[in-house]
């Protein structure tokens, strides 16, 4: 009983401050999200990025499908639906504040100081999850390291070059990954 | 013709905004242009605009920013919660369903396999949000100094980035103080 009154206390206390840190869109919140997997078992890093696929080829914001999915990894629905709106409540609060004020409240000196300061910042915290993985998926001795090397390589090209659609990348990465576990790669 | 719009009208409309929109929350200001400026007439196209504007430079989904700034003005503090509902139902119950079904299928080797796969296209995706994160933010001296110094000290200690953002957010008051300062001498 207490173990799932702290559960829940502490989900609503993490995806609150997600909710209220996270800066410049969905995959902002891909840090935070990171970092849990530090402190709590609610999902494992390799399940976060399962949890980042299913999120981007599903309808809905991409931050908001991986606070529902985080929270049904850690017990079920009704952990889903805290999750989820822990997340929400801060932009509710904010936004209604802000509401009142709008171009004054973005035109202001502090805000605009702060958020110039946070966009790097978000960026790099980012860029870390983005290395992080590399170092989970890419770099650790396996038999299908070399064909993942090439296909990560491959793609960054693409995605330089051509400015793809995202299911692209999920559902070409998503086939090479089928046609190498059929011919036993796995 | 305010008066006419009930919550579940906001809560529909948002509901196929949210079935509709995929991906990021960029997305969403077409849609809505569509769905309640051209459609309903609910907003102004420059409403719609200024609380883009803003949603940008508040914390939180830019797309769940938006739409509660959008339900907010068609009909206050419940226009906002039904908006907000809508928007994300589709999607909630969207992954309830999926990762139900995941978590039975995860150890077959072929869907391994696949997942395999989409692991390594997610890191790609993040790399092209980093892209295109970097492209808005970092444009001078200060804000590459900023990245570097938080990419650095992330990478070398295991700290939660909550500090990461608070600490950036003074940085960047102070920083801008004293320019302002240096600047009227």
């Amino acid at each position: 009983m207490i173990n799932t009154l702290a559960l829940y206390f502490n989900l609503f206390k993490e995806f609150f401050q997600i909710g209220l840190f996270s800066f410049g869109g969905g995959y902002a919140t891909l840090p935070f999200l990171y970092d849990l997997t530090n402190r709590y078992d609610w999902y494992s890093p390799s399940e976060l990025s399962q949890m980042i696929a299913v999120a981007s080829i599903t309808p809905g914001p991409v931050g908001i499908n991986a606070a529902t999915y985080a929270g049904m990894k850690a017990q079920g629905v009704l952990t889903a639906f805290i999750a989820t709106a822990s997340e929400v409540l801060p932009s509710f609060i904010i936004v209604i504040l802000a509401s009142k004020l709008l171009k004054k409240f973005s035109d202001n000196f502090y805000v605009q100081s702060a958020i110039y300061a946070l966009k790097p910042a978000s960026c790099a915290l980012l860029s870390v999850v983005g290395i992080q993985l590399i170092k989970n998926e890419l770099m650790i001795q396996s038999p299908q390291q070399g064909a993942g090397v090439i296909l990560f390589i491959s793609f960054m090209f693409i995605a330089v070059l051509k400015n793809k659609d995202p299911l692209w990348f999920i559902c070409f990465g998503g086939l090479f990954g089928l046609i190498l576990s059929v011919f036993g790669c796995f | 013709m305010e008066k006419s719009i009930t919550l579940g009208e906001i809560f529909l409309t948002f509901l196929k905004t949210g079935i509709i929109l995929l991906g990021g929350g960029y997305v969403i200001l077409p849609i809505l242009q569509s769905e309640i400026v051209e459609k309903r007439n609910w907003l102004t196209l420059d409403e719609l605009y200024d609380y883009y504007a803003v949603s940008q430079s508040l914390p939180g989904l830019i797309a769940i920013n938006i739409s509660i700034f959008a339900g907010y003005r068609i009909s206050g503090k419940f226009g906002a919660l039904a908006a907000v509902c809508g928007l994300t139902f589709s999607a909630f119950w969207a992954i309830i369903a999926i990762s139900a079904i995941l978590s039975k299928i995860v150890s077959n080797s072929l869907v391994q396999g696949v997942f395999w796969g989409v692991g390594i296209a997610v890191i790609v995706l993040i790399f092209s949000a980093v892209r295109e994160m970097w492209s808005k933010s970092v444009n001078d001296k200060t804000s590459l100094l900023i990245y570097l110094i938080a990419l650095c000290t992330m990478l070398i200690i295991e700290i939660s980035p909550v500090y990461i953002i608070i600490i950036s957010a003074i940085v960047g008051i102070i920083c801008k103080s004293v320019r302002k300062k240096q600047g009227k001498k």
